[in-house]
């Protein structure tokens, strides 16, 4: 009993654990934990959850005490778990599965696997190429957008890969786009150099950072808040540094005015 | 007046905004049976943004409008197909995220505009502000204002914040 205990702590945990890491927001993690915790009648159960990192500690029916600290950098986007873990908890509340079958799933929902490059790389294309249409630009702006954005989720895909700071990755993508967006410019594709850029960096915009951080404040999750603000903050100024800087570098050769 | 070509480049801009959503569901590794969903959230917040400029709103007061009705649409989705919320919310807010904004008040910057970089700076912020209200008066609201499927077996339920969670779960307050 005093096994089964400690594992259905280490089952809510890790639950939470994957809803953290693939960006859910602070009280659906705790809720989440809680509730599992509760479906098991572990009654001991206590969690503290931050958006960088998750404090649990419990007892066993022996009364052992149980800990689990963990930080976690920063976290990446994939809903399908955070769906299927939503689905996974719900099953449990009701009491459909055992703790070894919730882990065994729980495992699978670990392997989700990420979308491939090529659709992840069309849909940023279409999503720039569309945005920059919805912000005004003609279909020629939209066109080159589309090709910026065809260049910019191969770009954010290697610096990821070698580990590049989070803080430069949005520097030198948005840059990056910049020149891009400048180059197509000058060779005549695109009317609006602004439209091509503009739908071009919606890629970076902080919108899940401002997003989360607003429903973390609302839920009075405000340390967490915080976090996630500073970070909608720093990487907006990253990128309206990194194409601003681009845009002047390259307003001699592109034509001086460009709005 | 509102005039049929009006009306038209309303529905053509409304769709763009479903395909720039549904692209970015794509992106954040939505399951699949909510891309369609997605988008429609996407596209009504771009709808009610079009149609509050053109009642003569301003970009800070239109984003408001659309923040609301976007929010409340992902909120009764959340509920109607048992999803988290975040999921509908996060696609759906792209289109209004102040992306002009970052990039003028970039722009204005680096030109030596200190003046109109000040400006854009400030609406960005203020845009912000406001889908800040936005999400945050629809998600406290009570969820008898939404849209959702009633559950028949439990008749305690428990309908609290965007997630459906609750629902099926008698006895949890």
């Amino acid at each position: 009993m005093g096994k089964n205990e400690s594992s259905v702590h280490q089952l809510a945990t890790e639950m939470g654990e994957v809803l953290l890491e693939n960006g859910a927001e602070i009280s659906r993690v705790q809720d989440t934990m809680e509730r599992v915790a509760r479906a098991y009648h572990a009654e001991s159960f206590n969690a503290y959850v931050l958006t960088n990192g998750i404090f649990m500690s419990g007892r066993d029916t022996e009364g052992h005490s149980l800990t689990f600290i963990k930080q976690y950098g920063e976290s990446s986007i994939h809903f399908g778990r955070i769906c299927a873990v939503n689905q996974l908890s719900r099953e449990i509340a009701r009491g459909e599965h055992t703790v070894e079958e919730a882990f065994s799933i729980l495992e699978d929902i670990r392997q989700l696997p990420y979308c491939p490059l090529l659709p992840a790389t069309l849909s940023c294309a279409l999503g720039s190429a569309a945005f920059s249409y919805l912000f005004g630009g003609c279909w020629l702006d939209a066109l080159a957008a589309f090709l910026c954005g065809l260049a910019l989720e191969p770009f954010l895909y290697l610096t990821k890969k070698h580990g590049l700071s989070n803080f430069l990755v949005n520097l030198s993508s948005s840059g990056f786009v910049a020149f891009l967006a400048s180059l197509l410019f000058m060779v005549g594709l695109g009317n609006n150099l602004d439209k091509i850029i503009i739908g071009s960096i919606i890629r970076l915009v902080p919108g899940v950072a401002l997003t989360t951080s607003i429903r973390d404040f609302f839920n009075r999750d405000y340390l967490s808040g915080t976090i996630r603000m500073i970070d909608a903050v720093l990487i907006g100024s990253c990128i309206a540094i990194g194409v601003g800087l681009v845009v002047r570098l390259m307003s001699p050769l592109t034509g001086g005015s460009l709005l | 007046m509102i005039s049929l070509s009006l009306l038209g480049s309303w529905a053509l801009q409304t769709m763009v905004a479903f395909f720039a959503t549904v692209a970015f569901a794509i992106i954040f590794h939505t399951p699949r049976r909510e891309y369609l969903w997605a988008g429609l959230t996407g596209g009504t917040g771009w709808l009610v943004f079009q149609v509050s400029a053109f009642l003569g709103c301003g970009v800070v007061s239109a984003s408001f409008f659309a923040t609301v009705a976007l929010t409340w649409m992902a909120r009764s989705l959340s509920f109607l197909r048992r999803t988290p919320v975040t999921v509908y919310l996060i696609c759906g807010i792209f289109p209004l995220v102040p992306g002009a904004g970052i990039y003028y008040t970039g722009y204005y910057f680096f030109t030596a505009n200190n003046t109109l970089g000040m400006l854009k700076g400030l609406e960005t912020i203020k845009i912000a502000i406001v889908i800040a209200l936005g999400i945050g008066i629809v998600l406290s609201l009570p969820p008898v204002l939404f849209l959702r499927k009633r559950a028949p077996k439990m008749p305690h339920t428990n309908l609290k914040q965007g997630d459906p969670h609750a629902a099926q779960e008698p006895g949890h307050p």
